[in-house]
């Protein structure tokens, strides 16, 4: 398979991810969208170790993994903090320092 | 017989990640994202990247996909947004389309047919992320340590009576 093909697959993953981010008001849905964004990056990671022969993309997408780990914590903690104070998730609700 | 399975598996790939955008319930677009990283776990797998493809199935489909379907079933979500309107779904799946199909012949011709005969296996990751890596290595765990925390001290319910 070429390797320009896993280049287009990426392109197409992070723009899907992308429209999501823009489109959708659930802020959960948004975070699995930012999860899609992650990894199209990490096959595009993946896709350039294989064309220089080099490890030290593979070792970019275990870091970028780990921090997607961290921000899976961290936010689902802040969705659920959110939640009990305003019983909602949609960005729209949480407009508290609009002007 | 490679080449059709990569083109299954890309297709599954792009049908669940618009699924993902797309449907109404957080939780029917969880489930579609659950297909969507094991599907790239097979891309990685393609690409020789065996380490990535099982750790991208534990951590991403194991456990923070299961982090993600339990606060939306403790916060019993449902979708109550409003479906955006076809025409302009459509108008930016035509850009979006028109732009690739410019861009595919280009990115074609810059990259070779195949790449080295580079294997992902733990030993290669391994040995590079504890030589030449190793700062960063140790920065992760501190990261995680602090995501630890933050998520217990966010999540916790304060009490009325304190200050």
């Amino acid at each position: 398979m070429p390797l320009s093909n896993y280049i287009l697959l990426s392109a197409v993953m992070f723009s899907i991810g992308a429209v999501g981010v823009m489109l959708r008001r659930n802020t959960i849905v948004v975070f699995m969208c930012i999860e899609i964004m992650l990894n199209a990056v990490n096959l595009s990671f993946v896709t350039f170790s294989k064309l220089h022969n080099d490890i030290s993309g593979q070792v970019g997408v275990f870091f970028v993994m780990v921090v997607a780990a961290a921000e899976a914590a961290v936010g689902l903690a802040i969705m659920i903090s959110v939640f009990r104070s305003i019983l909602s998730v949609e960005t729209t609700d949480s407009s508290e320092l609009k002007l | 017989m490679t080449e059709l399975l990569w083109y299954i598996t890309a297709a599954l790939a792009i049908g669940s990640g618009l699924g993902v955008v797309m449907l109404r319930m957080p939780l029917y677009s969880a489930l579609s994202l659950v297909l969507h990283l094991f599907t790239m776990a097979a891309m990685f797998a393609f690409l020789d990247a065996h380490f990535l493809a099982t750790t991208q199935i534990i951590v991403y489909a194991g456990a923070i996909m299961v982090l993600v379907i339990f606060v939306i079933m403790l916060l019993s979500l449902e979708g109550t947004e409003k479906r955006p309107s076809i025409f302009l779904i459509g108008i930016a799946g035509a850009a979006a389309f028109g732009l690739l199909y410019m861009m595919a012949p280009a990115i074609r011709r810059t990259f070779p047919m195949t790449g080295g005969s580079l294997q992902g296996d733990v030993g290669t990751i391994g040995k590079s992320l504890y030589t030449d890596y190793i700062f960063s290595f140790e920065i992760a765990s501190l990261l995680i340590m602090v995501a630890i925390v933050g998520a217990v001290v966010l999540a916790k319910r304060i009490k009325k009576n304190a200050t």
